[in-house]
């Protein structure tokens, strides 16, 4: 499956071209590689798997543990939320075929153990048969058909590196029943001039006669807040693998030891897929990020590697430095 | 680059001309690696769980030059430690390079704690917040001691002296005779 290459890239051991297996040409190349190649090693399915652009990876759940600061090169101060992977472990591969005979592809993954007894008996069976403890929050993420991760792998912050960018994905705090002010950022209307009684109201609901009824979602007056919320494209500025830490640069949903869905960032993914196709191979990953664990950062993957890892900054100039 | 026509049939070169030689961390380029400041015996059960670890991440991102003014100016109990009402001086990277104040806020958070300083600068009240971990901090220096529990003189009823924007003549008694 490797591939040496013959272009202004050849050279040391790391910047050999790797096909993945999972495309057509590789079979052809794999025969060419086993006749020319120095390299020993097999083409066969021992090579680690590679993530390619057009892969999906699977993410993690994690627990939103809290917020604290950081500063970087340039002495510039961020917020940081750090979140925490509690016993995240895969417990299904999901292969479902649509209608259209299309494959749906996921990884379903499972987060902090619990005792037996708070689990009802119908996932005690599956977890059973997935070989992992009780847990307590189980998740879903779509990847491609290369992702998929063995049932009862251990997940681990290793599986994101610092300077990608993420999704957190988490139910944002509840606000009870709110009015249309805080809802739906309504005006509301003045709060003297011989204003009477009506201060924060929506005002009308409608017109006249015709149509004589308010129409169906009109924002009104309700319950706020409790639902889920996507944050795209979070830096990762830090990751600890000893106590399964990420440190995501910004605010994340939700209230503190809240279970958060953590996955690449989709859109910083999607630029990085269109540049490769353009032929921009070095706008396929964010500055400073070289490649991806891949299908999955695990444990004993985490265990080569030094247990701290912080992100460089992004940034280029001092922001404190004068401008012209 | 060899290009081959087709999406299907591009090749992804997962290194790029970036980087020059291998890493003890091959993911990322110029990628800062420490060592956990958790002792490998140390039983991490209760951390794993979250239990005590923003107090934890808060000590541990801490400069290493710096711990001994969380452990001194900063603690709760520390004979040496900061009060509101004291007058402070802080030594900066950056303009100003010196700012001397009332402390009127003390805010304990690890890493993120931070101080308020107030002072009347050619007649306009200016605030300046440090932080502890910035790395432009230089130096923090106690001027003027104020009393703490069982100390000699007035003591400050309040943590944080935000009254003291409205009385200039309260600001006056705190550091009376001290110069920028």
């Amino acid at each position: 499956m490797l591939k040496a290459s013959t272009s202004r890239l050849a050279g040391p051991i790391w910047q050999i071209r790797y096909i993945h297996a999972s495309l057509p040409y590789a079979a052809e190349v794999s025969s060419n590689a086993s006749a020319s190649s120095s390299s020993s090693s097999p083409s066969t399915s021992t090579t680690p798997a590679k993530w390619t652009p057009n892969s999906v990876r699977t993410g993690v759940i994690a627990r939103k543990r809290g917020m604290t600061a950081m500063w970087d090169d340039f002495g510039a101060k961020f917020p940081v939320t750090i979140l925490q992977l509690e016993e995240c472990q895969v417990t299904a591969n999901v292969e479902t075929v649509r209608k259209d005979q299309s494959v749906y592809h996921a990884v379903q993954v499972a987060s902090t153990n619990v005792a037996e007894r708070k689990q009802s008996y119908a996932m005690l069976g599956h977890f059973k048969r997935a070989g992992v403890p009780a847990k307590r929050m189980v998740k879903e993420f779509p990847v491609t058909a290369d992702a998929h991760v063995p049932v009862g792998t251990t997940l681990s912050a290793i599986h994101f590196v610092p300077g990608q960018d993420v999704d957190v994905i988490a139910k944002g705090i509840g606000k009870g029943f709110q009015g249309v002010m805080k809802r739906w950022n309504f005006s509301g209307q003045t709060k003297s001039h011989g204003n009477s009684l009506n201060h924060r109201g929506a005002g009308s609901t409608g017109q006249n006669q015709d149509p004589g009824r308010v129409w169906p979602g009109k924002k009104m007056a309700g319950r706020l807040g409790g639902k889920q919320i996507t944050v795209q494209n979070l830096q990762v500025v830090r990751i600890d693998t000893k106590l399964d830490l990420i440190f995501v640069k910004g605010n994340v949903p939700g209230i503190d030891d809240a279970f958060v869905q953590v996955r690449d960032a989709k859109k910083t993914m999607a630029i990085g897929r269109h540049n490769w196709e353009k032929g921009q191979d070095e706008k396929v990953l964010p500055k400073n990020v070289v490649d991806i664990p891949f299908p999955a950062g695990t444990k004993e993957l985490a265990a080569q590697y030094p247990p701290v890892i912080s992100a460089k900054t992004r940034r280029i100039n001092s922001p404190f430095a004068a401008g012209e | 680059m060899n290009r081959i026509f087709g999406r299907t049939l591009r090749s992804f070169s997962t290194t790029t001309l970036r980087f020059s030689e291998p890493t003890a961390y091959p993911f990322a380029k110029d990628a800062v690696i420490s060592q956990s400041s958790l002792p490998e015996s140390l039983n991490l059960g209760a951390l794993r769980r979250g239990r005590g670890l923003i107090e934890h991440v808060r000590k541990e991102l801490v400069p290493p030059e710096k711990k001994q003014w969380l452990e001194t100016l900063f603690s709760r109990n520390h004979p040496d430690r900061l009060l509101p009402g004291s007058v402070v001086s802080v030594v900066l990277n950056h303009a100003p390079s010196t700012f001397t104040g009332v402390l009127i806020s003390l805010r304990r958070r690890g890493v993120d704690s931070s101080i308020v300083l107030r002072n009347v600068v050619q007649r306009i009240g200016t605030e300046l917040q440090v932080f502890v971990g910035s790395p432009h901090l230089k130096e923090i220096k106690v001027i003027q001691r104020a009393s703490g529990k069982k100390g000699e003189g007035k003591r400050m009823r309040r943590a944080k002296l935000f009254y003291l924007r409205d009385s200039p003549e309260k600001m006056s008694a705190i550091s009376v005779g001290k110069r920028r």
